[in-house]
């Protein structure tokens, strides 16, 4: 906390000191600014391949369009807060009733080709991502309840946003990048949507793709490499603490490879400068090239938990078997099963013990986030044997397995997606561990695409009993699931009839739409963190495990964050402020 | 000749329609659509699922999707892809150029080595050459050429640390400084990334084409138009290569038609596990994501080049046979 105390005074002070240009915090990076050195290529590698330079229909995670605007857009993500920061706004201010954002734009900035970012780039994005016909990714993005904001240029320097209700990741929309609007503003005004979704294609020639961020786009091969090469522009406006231009490298190239089998072998043999172990067998394959003298490199084993989460959640809405449905509603009936959930042997079974016991439904990696008071249902068969007795599993029949007074055997399915090994695994312990209890769980994996539809389908009498699956993804202002938290969404797994049916849930879905609407930070965090007790409590999901995170970069690689600010979402470092040694 | 060739393009247009309206049903059938990881993202609102679905046709009724993509497809436009937003063709053309490297360079030294490793066999047979050879070929058979792949990574990345410096690559099909190379060097450094995936294709196939290969020539040398041959006081170069090679070769000659598809259609999963920019790592990938129509329109090129294929080895066939004709 001091540091970023430190760092917001640093950004003030460098502020007036530079006049317009953004002064990379010394938060950001682990190198004091006068040891860096400039120049050099960074080399990294991705699985999944890219498919346009356009930055309107680039839907692929990691896309050239998001590679080259890294450094952020309107505003910028603080990775010492947490929390957005003006970037090519120099600064906001926001009415009173919280609806109408008014952002000056930074003077000085440029694109690659050397003409300024002017007011009317961001306008054009703003046009060009809202019209349905080029179906942009950042679409729905604009819209709030299905209301959309309106976006407007007051003058040559200031741009203004009007909300049609109050939301506190607004900010993550307004942090939009600027679209150049000397080279997509006539082609839009003379054929449409069309016109822009032909442009900037794999084929376009590099001299046409302009950016606004430290890299410009040099070259791509397809299936093999793109190459990036620093945006002389860029520097003239982006600076560290000591007055020097960002970024100090002279370029980066991302190879594209087709498997982490893949990835981790150009790493070994000194093609690619990082690499991110995913499980325990890469982390050990890094490991014992780096012990052995074949690689110089810095491995970050454990850095934290992933942004990721695996729950089993149950299926209130069965109403051609209420004994079952009255099963899974009983609050005591879910406080069991996360009971006997052994979260310990996950964790060291199916992660060989790299990964986290995970209670909320806040990604783990969200550590501010989490709440500090959530109820804990930690393994424990006697706790679990209680309770299912005062969910009326009094007696054992002869195989050994619960009954209640009706006769009915405590019995259900569960189900994931075959072939997803450490789902698999995870199942199975889980109905191992139940077993003990005398709760009968049949696994039963299907296929991921009848899955998915299983567990979003509607009504009071949905098909299945018990899934167990993970969700990634969401925000980072408020990271909680709009799509899973309130009542009659498209998520909120465990009751799709379309309506609250427990009291805590009408309470979560009210407290969501509170927490939405604050725009202050803690007070965000507090109502956030009074959600996930409430459904700590109740176990709407039972959550599992978070998997942990790994980064490794070979040891020439400088100017990562310091350690505290290593997570799994943030990422090992800043681009902007890599060096080479 | 003329009216047998527009007979096999005519009988062509049913198979096309059949084989297609199949893949394309078979993909409907399959539970769920490309867009389900999307639904699965917690940010994501129904809004834009019926968006998406509006802006690809996917609300549409099956029959009436497939009539729009034939129609598309005889006109030359493969459709979209909707996992990357491009048209298909956009997709997979440089990628098939890839693959075809791979897949022509190997199959070609397939029968370059194939032919005279099975003749040997067959002539020198129970020599301890033949014996050898049929050794080591069972010891390839045994292996599927992607864990062959992983075990010559394992030691190309050995071999690279033992002598510090990089002997092979691991993968790709260029270098970084590629562009910075001379036309003859491009074209080097393309052949020393193809030298470790090439392997791994060809040793598995030597062996069991060679093996068949060897089975068919000691069919024909053990028959007695041979004997007369030997008898007539022939030379044996000619006995082997003019009499029973000729007849050997027929079986191998009617494969062709199935190498114009194999060499459009990638070279499995080497490509994916070495790296290679080819086609089956963008098949699977659309496979996995159900984007239709990156699968339906490569599985009818796939099938037009069969046709075609096995148009041409019937001709081959008639030039090595001249008992064959067609009406």
């Amino acid at each position: 906390m001091k540091k970023a105390i430190l760092a917001t005074a640093a950004l003030m002070l460098a502020g007036s000191a530079f006049g317009q240009t953004f002064v990379y915090p010394d938060a950001w990076s682990s190198s004091k600014p006068s040891e860096v050195k400039e120049g050099g290529v960074y080399r990294t590698s991705t699985i999944s391949d890219y498919k346009t330079l356009n930055p309107f229909t680039a839907a692929e995670s990691g896309n050239i369009p998001q590679v080259i605007t890294d450094a952020g857009g309107m505003f910028a993500y603080d990775p010492s807060t947490g929390e957005y920061i003006p970037y090519m706004a120099s600064s906001y201010t926001v009415s009173k009733d919280k609806l109408v954002w008014t952002m000056n734009l930074r003077k000085g900035m440029k694109w690659s080709d050397g003409k300024p970012i002017i007011a009317d780039d961001f306008i054009t994005a703003f046009k060009i991502n809202t019209d349905e016909d080029v179906g942009a990714n950042a679409y729905d993005g604009f819209f709030i309840n299905d209301k959309p904001i309106k976006i407007k240029k007051i003058d040559a320097d200031t741009i203004q946003a009007i909300l049609p209700s109050v939301v506190a990741d607004a900010i993550e929309v307004l942090a939009y990048s600027p679209a150049p609007t000397h080279v997509f503003g006539p082609v839009y005004a003379a054929k449409g949507a069309a016109g822009i979704k032909a442009m900037w294609t794999l084929n376009t020639p590099a001299e046409q793709i302009v950016s606004d961020g430290a890299f410009k786009f040099k070259s791509y091969k397809p299936g093999e490499r793109a190459e990036f090469v620093a945006n002389q522009y860029f520097g003239e406006w982006n600076k560290n603490s000591a007055g020097k231009s960002l970024p100090y490298l002279d370029g980066r190239t991302i190879a594209i490879v087709k498997d982490v089998t893949a990835s981790l072998a150009s790493y070994l043999n000194g093609d690619t400068d990082a690499f991110s172990p995913a499980n325990a067998d890469q982390l050990r394959q890094v490991k014992g090239a780096i012990d052995g003298g074949k690689l110089k490199a810095v491995l970050r084993a454990n850095v934290g938990p992933a942004a990721s989460s695996q729950w089993i959640v149950f299926n209130w809405n069965q109403k051609s078997n209420p004994s079952k449905q009255a099963m899974f509603r009983d609050d005591n009936f879910r406080r069991a099963m996360s009971h006997l959930t052994n979260r310990a042997a996950m964790v060291d079974l199916v992660y060989g013990g790299l990964a986290q016991p995970a209670y909320s439904s806040v990604y783990a990696a969200f550590t501010q986030w989490v709440s500090p008071d959530l109820k804990k249902f930690d393994y424990n068969v006697e706790a679990a044997t209680a309770l299912l007795a005062k969910a009326g599993f009094t007696k054992k029949n002869s195989d050994g397995y619960l009954v209640n007074k009706a006769g009915k055997v405590a019995e259900f399915d569960l189900t994931t997606n075959s072939g997803n090994n450490q789902r698999e695994q995870l199942a199975k312990i889980f109905a191992d561990e139940a077993k003990k209890a005398g709760v009968k769980v049949n696994f039963k994996p299907v296929d991921f695409n009848t899955l998915v539809t299983l567990l979003l389908s509607d009504g009071d009498d949905r098909k299945f009993d018990a899934i167990l699956l993970g969700l990634s993804g969401g925000g980072r202002i408020y990271p909680l699931g709009d799509n899973v938290e309130p009542c009659g969404t498209n998520l909120h797994s465990f009751n799709k009839s379309g309506k609250c049916l427990a009291a805590w849930e009408t309470q979560v879905t009210a407290l969501f739409a509170r927490g939405k609407q604050e725009l202050d930070f803690k007070k965000r965090v507090a109502i956030a963190q009074q959600i996930q007790n409430v459904q700590s409590n109740y176990q709407a999901w039972d959550y599992l495990v978070s998997p942990n995170v790994h980064f490794s970069w070979t040891s020439n690689i400088k100017g990562e964050y310091p350690t505290a600010l290593q997570t799994s979402i943030n990422g090992p470092r800043n681009l902007e402020t890599t060096w080479l040694q | 000749m003329l009216p047998y060739i527009l007979r096999r393009f005519v009988n062509l247009i049913p198979v096309f329609i059949g084989a297609t309206l199949l893949t394309f049903l078979i993909i409907q059938a399959a539970p769920g659509d490309f867009l389900d990881a999307k639904r699965l993202d917690p940010r994501t609102t129904p809004a834009t699922i019926a968006r998406i679905e509006r802006q690809f046709g996917l609300d549409k009724p099956v029959f009436v999707q497939y009539g729009l993509w034939l129609k598309n497809f005889v006109t030359g436009n493969l459709g979209i892809s909707f996992e990357s937003n491009v048209p298909v063709w956009d997709l997979i053309g440089p990628k098939v150029f890839n693959s075809m490297i791979l897949v022509f360079g190997s199959t070609f030294l397939l029968y370059f080595i194939a032919i005279p490793i099975g003749i040997y066999g067959a002539v020198r047979q129970y020599s301890l050459g033949d014996k050898t050879i049929s050794l080591v070929s069972y010891f390839f058979l045994g292996f599927p050429s992607f864990f062959f792949a992983l075990i010559l990574i394992f030691g190309i990345i050995q071999l690279n640390w033992a002598l510090n410096t990089k002997v092979f690559p691991v993968g790709g099909m260029t270098s970084e400084y590629y562009d910075t190379l001379s036309p003859i060097g491009k074209v080097l450094n393309v052949l020393w990334h193809t030298l470790a995936p090439m392997i791994a294709l060809l040793l598995r196939s030597i062996a069991s084409e060679s093996r068949g290969f060897r089975a068919q020539m000691l069919e024909f040398l053990n028959q007695d138009f041979v004997r007369t041959a030997r008898a007539k006081g022939l030379s044996e170069r000619v006995v082997i290569y003019k009499h029973a090679l000729r007849n050997a070769i027929t079986p191998f000659v009617a494969n062709i038609g199935g190498l114009l598809p194999a060499i459009f259609s990638g070279a499995g999963f080497v490509e994916v596990v070495f790296n290679w920019p080819g086609l089956t790592p963008v098949f699977l990938e659309a496979l996995f994501s159900q984007d239709i129509y990156v699968n339906v329109s490569i599985g009818a090129i796939t099938l037009v080049l069969l046709v075609i294929g096995n148009l041409m080895a019937d001709f081959l066939l008639g030039a090595v046979d001249p008992r064959i004709r067609y009406y």
